[in-house]
């Protein structure tokens, strides 16, 4: 009652015209910056897209059409480098969804020592990204790596792996490295979620003899839905943008193995300076976050129906 | 059953990060032993010592006998370095949080009580501007700063680092003072305040727990980003300087692993005192 008068008094002051003006004042600084810094680099990126820039990178250059386009549709490292960032987003995404909802779950339980595991949580994700790739680098090194000491004490490997010379182990590691901080964001996150669940409605279920399962695919799940569609939509875009880690981990190798589309993206800006394929790389890895953002908002999100 | 699902993720959140503590502590010699132990046998502070440049009891360097030292001492130019890029890596991240929190706070106060036109159109392209990846303006923030002639200075990343600070810093002080009761506007402007007045005198004060985990949150990512400061400068702040230490064959890993533990307390000390504050932050800058 008292906040709906609130709200309608404030939609009310909002509407005066000389207030309006007095707001977009305020804004203004805000909005020059964001202009400046965001939306004409982004209009400047797709438009380089279609030009063949000089390295330098000032000046028009000679427009292409869409040959940068038709060059990077025609050019199987292409293909290849994007499947491999969907690849590894994939891993990301689940693994971080998956692990920080299970960590929110237990740590919404009472238990003695909850609180500790919750301060823990927020180290992995106090760690710069970087800094995630170097402490998983020498992790799972193979030669003086813990994790290799850990295998062969649980007799699981004989001798020493080396994980990231390996291939088909790389990506998975990487994955996985990004993975251990994002799963620590998720959880406070969704355990932000899940504190605010109102406790009855989780009793009354349990009253009425709903199992575990059925109560978190009935009551818990349609709850988070919110914070997890912002959730995933956040693993997405650090998913396939993912580029520190891999930096630090393993420079893209071995081979290309660990390639992903931002390293592409870096060594045609940055070491080739082709301004024009970069753009245009830059573009098609947005257009690809971006589908995946939709995909993520139309799979999870629905209206809370209490 | 509780207990082991929580010791597993203790496992999970410990094991990688303990071990880069335990090697920073770790004499160099005894780095290859196998299994690979999880304590150091002979704890040793001469890592630290070495990367913020005191000098060990013994550091005369013996040509291919004591790799160590003169390991130590080949790379030591860039290994006293350590101490200059947290200096640089705390005046960017306390610049970049004055400007963000200098314009953000008067347009999140803005878009929470005023209406003009495009009001709407800009806080979605504020919320928008959340999900455009640095990748996407990295070439042609690059060229304008090199035009400039700003590459390879500090403000080459204050002005960058601006792009994804500011959304981040209006939406969730917005959120803020979205709950704050217009009555005290109200109460001010019977008393004759004018606007301005009101917001300096009567809303920011208020508004300061925000501004706060707003400010921690920007100085966070300021100090975590490595992109920008890769491209833009020669290993200005401290990841890039950590980046570049991973590529020295002369530097070995006991060095890195003291170098990374001191530049990840810094962070860590942050979000352990302010970690209330930020997830309640975060969770309301996400949220909506």
């Amino acid at each position: 009652m008292i906040l709906k008068s609130h709200r309608a008094r404030r939609e009310e002051s909002k509407r005066s015209v000389s207030n309006g003006r007095f707001g977009f004042y305020l804004a203004l600084p805000s909005i020059l910056v964001l202009l400046a810094l965001l939306a004409i680099p982004a209009v400047l990126t797709i438009f380089q897209s279609f030009f063949i820039v000089p390295p330098d990178g000032v000046g028009i250059g000679e427009f292409t059409k869409v040959d940068n386009y038709l060059f990077l549709f025609k050019n199987e490292i292409f293909w290849a480098t994007s499947l491999r960032s969907i690849w590894f987003a994939l891993i990301f995404i689940v693994g971080s969804t998956v692990i920080g909802m299970a960590a929110a779950l237990l740590l919404n339980e009472k238990f003695v020592g909850r609180m500790v595991l919750r301060g823990l949580l927020v180290l992995p994700w106090a760690c710069p990204w970087l800094i995630v790739g170097i402490i998983w680098k020498w992790f799972a090194d193979g030669n003086i790596g813990l994790l290799n000491g850990v295998l062969m004490r649980l007799n699981l490997i004989s001798e020493y792996k080396d994980f990231l010379s390996d291939p088909s182990w790389a990506i998975w590691m990487t994955a996985i490295a990004a993975t251990w901080r994002q799963s620590c964001l998720v959880a406070l996150l969704l355990l932000a979620g899940l504190q605010t669940m109102p406790r009855e409605i989780w009793d009354a279920a349990s009253v009425d003899g709903a199992g575990i399962f059925q109560r978190f695919r009935h009551i818990t799940l349609p709850w988070l839905r919110p914070a997890l569609t912002v959730v995933t939509v956040l693993n997405v875009i650090y998913g396939l943008m993912q580029f520190d880690v891999i930096f630090a981990m393993t420079q893209g190798g071995p081979g290309s193995s660990t390639t992903l589309l931002s390293f592409l993206i870096y060594r045609q800006f940055f070491i080739f300076t082709n301004f024009g394929i970069g753009s245009a790389l830059a573009v098609a890895l947005a257009l690809i976050a971006l589908v995946g953002g939709l995909i993520a908002v139309k799979t999870l999100y629905r209206k809370i129906e209490v | 059953m509780i207990y082991s699902a929580a010791a597993v993720f203790v496992v999970w959140i410990l094991f990688p990060i303990w071990y880069t503590l335990s090697s920073s502590f770790t004499k160099p010699s005894e780095i290859g032993a196998r299994p690979t132990p999880f304590w150091p046998a002979s704890p040793t502070l001469d890592n630290y010592r070495l990367v913020l440049g005191i000098p060990t009891k013994d550091q005369e360097c013996i040509p291919g006998i004591d790799i160590v030292n003169c390991g130590a001492a080949a790379s030591n130019v860039s290994v006293n370095k350590l101490v200059d890029t947290m200096f640089n890596s705390f005046i960017v991240g306390a610049a970049v949080v004055f400007f963000t929190l200098l314009i953000s706070t008067i347009a999140a106060y803005s878009l929470s009580r005023y209406r003009f036109a495009g009001s709407v159109f800009f806080l979605n392209f504020t919320i928008l501007s959340r999900i455009v990846p640095g990748l996407v303006l990295v070439a042609p923030i690059f060229i304008f700063l090199r035009v400039l002639n700003l590459l390879n200075t500090p403000w080459a990343l204050i002005i960058s680092y601006t792009s994804f600070t500011l959304p981040l810093a209006i939406i969730i002080l917005k959120n803020y003072f979205d709950q704050i009761s217009i009555d005290l506007e109200e109460a001010a402007a019977l008393d004759g305040a004018g606007r301005l007045q009101t917001l300096k005198l009567v809303i920011l004060p208020v508004a300061v727990p925000g501004l706060i985990a707003t400010g921690v949150l920007v100085f966070l990512e300021s100090w975590s980003e490595f992109f920008f400061a890769l491209v833009l400068t020669d290993s200005y702040t401290v990841p890039a300087l950590l980046a570049g230490f991973l590529s020295m064959q002369t530097f070995n890993w006991t060095l890195l692993s003291a170098a990374t533990i001191i530049a990840i307390i810094p962070p860590v000390l942050l979000v352990m005192i302010f970690q209330k504050y930020i997830v309640t932050a975060l969770a309301s800058g996400t949220g909506k």
